[in-house]
């Protein structure tokens, strides 16, 4: 192939200059390795959810009840807009595994009364089969459960099923699209070792809990196009009677709420951040091609004298920024499908799929090309134009002598005693104030990026001692099966080893303000709680008021609500009254959202005496083991959740993946540092190698002048650090914040100590480029630069 | 001793002294040697102007002197002290101290006044005079605040000659000092270096390819094939201002 001699003067232009250009392809890469990586993340977390979803027939709605006859469901089949109608028995158990010390929880779903096919919420069988129809005591387990514990098919598992001790025989191993989160109800985080999912058949289920010829839970498939605000009215109505808690959609649902969650932070993750390094990519870009184009200024006269034309000529200098878009995207996009590939492994922590196979975004691909070659385009358009616009004999002259003027600082009379090197330094920043800019800009977003990383690890060590130290102060949380009276909570507080008890009493209600509602549970707690504390921003613990409610600001917030309004709470148990009750303060919490009463207030707006359903225990930890035994054979206690494992499973799955991303985010943030300071550094030096061999060839040492093209860096890379520090907080507040969701938040803590690491990396980025490129000043040819014309 | 510890009084002595100074260059496979076995002598005060044509090695013969550069072999001896060998830091002091440079294109450093490239000297170097003093020796007072941008060709090429004069150099090493202007301004150039080789006692070598300017020097040697083939001493020394070209 032959290659046009302008194509050959590009290649060897671009060799001479490989080193910039590797770099600058190399930021550029970096966020496009971010954006290819959250997009392809976002493909395959979208693309393999709705597969699941679809094939396994997720229902559209949800609605949990305390006992209705069969026969309702068929009402409920005959109501327009309803496709597919399947009644459950589902149950939380006690589980004993022999390994654990402490209680684990089962969720026993039953299936299909009629031994049939499930129609709704399909198991997947990962191994083993379906329990047979005659048998009673088989059951399928969750994998996470029993991959979590060691147990397989043919194992078996004790299950305190309504107060009976049962050995339960497991049959087959399988997974559902209802749990691909899979979690307590209201907990946030998966406690795989402590939690599972089980199914069983529906007869020996049903008879346990008094359910024979009942079901508790239904699932409903809309008719394609069915609107689903009508059938839920009409569910809702139809289901009262019978102790509905209220239908619900499928995205209210935990699991698949927690799905949406994660992709949410994904699609903000995949723009923000990756333009951020595309736009310091962009600076680069500008830098380079703006000192090819000063430093070729005769070479363009001649190309034009000989006939080339404008268009060519500026063609010509187009293709550099197309060469280094192209290796960007090609670098970025290997990066990408790599770092995707290795980090959706980080998703099994989290979600349960039949399979989760790392899918490429192509798309991306296409979308970052598009966007990398068009912010450099849009960088280089004013030097190409610059360029080609010079007449031909104008450009064959050489450069004249560049006009200066004293510095704005000299101006007044700041600097009469600045030596005449630092003046050199001002006075070049000032003549092409844009480049300074540009540079400071790229190395402020450079300090930027790196604030981010330490930023969410502050985060996470503030939250765990907010959550874990300050807030929860109770070793271990229980709820009963079903609410009891006061002798359930007296039972729980002398159980061995329990130091303090605190009781709980919890209802199910649907919170609405104006045109917003959130199903969730408002929680009874003693006015003078010291177990589970209700805490505000700055860690202080807020009164309970004698009446009204206490809430998560985010539940404020979901609902548009304020201090001082009245919001309607419709509780979903017993009688279900609907009470107008106000919101007398804002708790600052980090998981879930919640609503708090003093207890006694909210057994008065219940018309109910002493009743508990639950407790806070604080243990004396010598007795733990006395204390777990115990339990273990308390069959009220249904839900036991440990307050050591919740922060041992939190640093097992959220703490890890933001450790794994933080350190991503620390190597990017890093080769960006390095990449702009060395680009900067470089093209100073060619820009400079004329004033830097004067001062060599009249004396100066080589030192000296390091120190003299050091100075100029050094005066950006200050200038540059407040800024970088201040949009890095900035931009860790906004990508922090859309971490934000109702099932998981961030608090935004950034410690100082964070800002001196941003510092000191992009010092010690700028201090090895300046010496990488500072051995170039030591080759410097003097006598060769000096002789040469400008 | 070094250059950089005792000030070398300025003397009516020997300055440089070479022996069989030699330069290769190796470029690719090929050895091309600059220099053949150069001997020369020049003493404290003098004019000395070297011709020849391109690549006839006066440019590396001046190099070497000023400490630009080291022969491949041969000695070369400032006032008593070996240069050949001499390593970098060495060689920073000694034309920091010892040498004053001129090229043909001026090099000044664009973003610095007149007085500010010439202070950029006084400020490191040992004995300096005052960046006044050096400007006003080349004419150049009333345009001491001026920026390269706003000084004509002849002034920018004062304005090196002050320079390098500044720090009171033994020796001014000047490398086509004339090569990028017109005669008038040329002139009044030559004027500038010959005042100060006068006034100053300060050895000057003159790198030149016109012959004309032969005639304001004491002594004129002529190179060809990295050799000295001619030596020539003026018995009286034209005045710059009477030389035409």
């Amino acid at each position: 192939m032959m290659i046009s001699p302008l194509d050959r003067k590009l290649l060897r232009d671009l060799g001479k200059m490989k080193g910039q250009v590797f770099a600058v392809s190399l930021v550029m890469a970096c966020g496009l390795a971010m954006m290819i990586m959250t997009r392809s993340l976002i493909l395959t977390l979208d693309s393999t959810r709705s597969t699941y979803y679809q094939k396994y027939a997720m229902a559209d709605l949800f609605a949990t009840l305390k006992r209705a006859p069969l026969s309702v469901a068929e009402q409920l089949a005959t109501l327009p807009g309803v496709a597919t109608v399947e009644t459950r028995v589902a149950v939380d158990v006690t589980l004993d595994l022999p390994g654990l010390s402490e209680p684990a929880t089962g969720h026993i779903i039953s299936l299909p009364e009629d031994g049939g096919p499930q129609k709704l919420n399909r198991l997947f069988l990962r191994s083993g089969r379906f329990p047979r129809s005659d048998e009673r005591r088989e059951v399928v387990l969750g994998e996470s459960f029993a991959n979590a514990n060691g147990l397989q098919t043919g194992n078996s598992l004790v299950a305190v099923i309504n107060g009976r001790r049962e050995t339960l025989k497991i049959c087959g191993i399988g997974l559902s699209p209802e749990y691909v989160f899979e979690a307590r109800a209201g907990e946030t985080l998966p406690d795989h070792k402590r939690f599972s999912v089980i199914w069983m058949n529906y007869r020996a289920l049903a008879v346990a809990y008094n359910l024979d010829g009942a079901f508790n839970d239904v699932l409903v498939d809309l008719a394609p196009g069915a609107s689903p605000e009508p059938v839920i009215e009409e569910m809702d109505r139809i289901l009262a009677p019978y102790g509905a808690r209220g239908a619900f959609l499928r995205k209210e649902q935990p699991s698949a709420q927690r799905l949406d969650d994660e992709l949410r932070v994904l699609t903000s993750l995949s723009f923000a951040y990756p333009l951020i390094f595309l736009s310091v990519a962009a600076f680069m870009v500008n830098a380079v091609l703006a000192r090819i184009v000063r430093l070729q200024r005769e070479q363009i006269a001649q190309m034009k004298a000989l006939g080339y034309s404008s268009w060519q000529v500026g063609r010509h200098y187009l293709k550099f920024v197309f060469v280094i878009g192209f290796l960007g995207t090609l670098l970025g996009g290997v990066g990408g499908r790599v770092l995707g590939a290795s980090l959706v492994d980080l998703y099994t922590l989290f979600f349960r799929f039949p399979a989760l196979q790392f899918t490429m975004d192509y798309g991306a691909l296409g979308w970052a090309l598009f966007v990398s070659l068009g912010a450099s385009m849009l960088g280089v358009l004013t030097v190409v134009w610059q360029a080609v616009k010079l007449p031909p004999a104008e450009a064959m002259r050489p450069e004249p002598p560049a006009d200066f003027k004293p510095s704005l600082f000299e101006r007044i009379g700041l600097t009469r005693w600045f030596s005449p090197t630092f003046r050199m330094a001002l006075r070049n920043i000032e003549r092409r104030p844009w480049q300074a800019i540009f540079t400071s800009v790229g190395l402020a977003l450079a300090t930027g990026l790196m604030v981010l990383p330490g930023a969410m690890s502050d985060s996470i060590d503030y939250l765990l001692t907010f959550q874990w130290n300050s807030q929860q102060r109770q070793d271990v949380t229980v709820f009963l099966t079903e609410p009891s009276s006061g002798r359930g909570f007296h039972d729980l507080s002398h159980l061995p080893g329990v130091i303090r008890a605190e009781p709980i009493r919890s209802v199910q209600a649907r919170l609405k303000f104006g045109q917003r509602h959130r199903k969730l549970s408002v929680t009874g707690i003693a006015p003078a709680a010291n177990l589970n504390r209700l805490l505000d921003e700055q860690g202080r613990a807020i009164a309970m008021p004698e009446e009204g409610l206490l809430m998560s600001a985010m539940l404020a917030k979901v609902l548009g609500a304020r201090i001082g309004d009245e919001v309607e709470v419709e509780v979903l148990e017993g009688r279900c009254p609907t009470l107008q009750i106000p919101i007398r303060g804002l708790v600052t919490d980090y998981a879930g959202v919640a609503a708090y009463m003093d207890i006694s207030a909210l057994r008065r707006l219940l018309k109910e005496g002493d009743t508990v359903n639950g407790a806070y225990l604080a243990l004396d930890h010598s007795r733990w083991d006395a204390f777990m035994r115990s339990l273990k054979d308390t069959p009220q206690a249904a839900v036991v959740m440990v307050k050591r494992d919740q922060l041992a499973a939190f640093r097992e799955t959220t703490g890890k993946s933001i450790g794994i991303i933080r350190k991503l985010y620390f190597v990017l943030a890093t080769i960006v540092a390095f990449g702009v300071v060395y680009n900067s550094a470089r093209i100073a030096l060619s820009e400079r190698s004329r004033e830097l061999a004067t001062l060599r060839v009249v004396g100066f040492s080589l030192a000296e002048v390091r120190g003299v093209l050091g100075g100029e860096l050094a005066i950006l890379v200050l200038l540059a650090l407040p800024f970088g520090l201040l949009f890095g907080r900035g931009l860790a507040l906004f990508i922090m914040s859309s971490f934000s969701t109702e099932t998981v938040r961030l608090p935004i803590v950034i410690e100082t100590s964070t800002y001196s690491i941003a510092i000191i990396v992009v010092l010690t980025a700028a201090v090895t480029s300046f010496a990488l490129v500072s051995r170039m000043i030591g080759k410097l040819d003097m006598v060769g630069v000096l002789k040469a014309r400008d | 001793m070094t250059p950089a510890t005792a000030p070398p009084p300025i003397s009516t002595g020997v300055v440089f002294e070479a022996r069989g100074v030699r330069k290769v260059y190796q470029t690719g496979e090929l050895d091309v040697v600059a220099l053949h076995g150069v001997d020369l002598a020049l003493n404290a005060g003098e004019l000395v102007c070297l011709l020849g044509a391109s690549g006839s090695g006066k440019s590396t013969l001046l190099n070497i002197l000023g400490g630009l550069d080291v022969p491949t072999s041969g000695n070369l001896i400032y006032k008593g002290w070996p240069l050949d060998g001499a390593d970098e830091s060495k060689l920073t002091l000694f034309r920091r101290n010892c040498v004053g440079f001129v090229f043909q294109f001026y090099n000044l450093i664009p973003s610095l006044t007149a007085r500010e490239n010439v202070a950029l000297i006084t400020g490191i170097a040992r004995d300096p005079m005052t960046p006044e003093e050096a400007l006003e020796m080349v004419g150049l007072t009333a345009r001491m605040d001026h920026f390269p941008s706003q000084l004509s060709g002849g002034e920018q090429q004062r304005v090196a000659i002050a320079r390098a004069i500044a720090k009171r150099p033994e020796v001014l090493l000047c490398d086509e000092p004339t090569g990028a202007l017109d005669v008038t301004t040329g002139i009044a150039v030559l004027e500038a270096v010959e005042r100060i080789n006068r006034e100053l006692g300060t050895l000057t070598v003159i790198i030149t390819h016109n012959a004309v300017m032969a005639e304001m020097a004491d002594r004129v040697l002529y190179l060809s094939d990295g050799k000295i083939v001619k030596s020539v001493r003026n018995e009286t020394r034209l005045p710059a201002a009477q030389l035409k070209w």
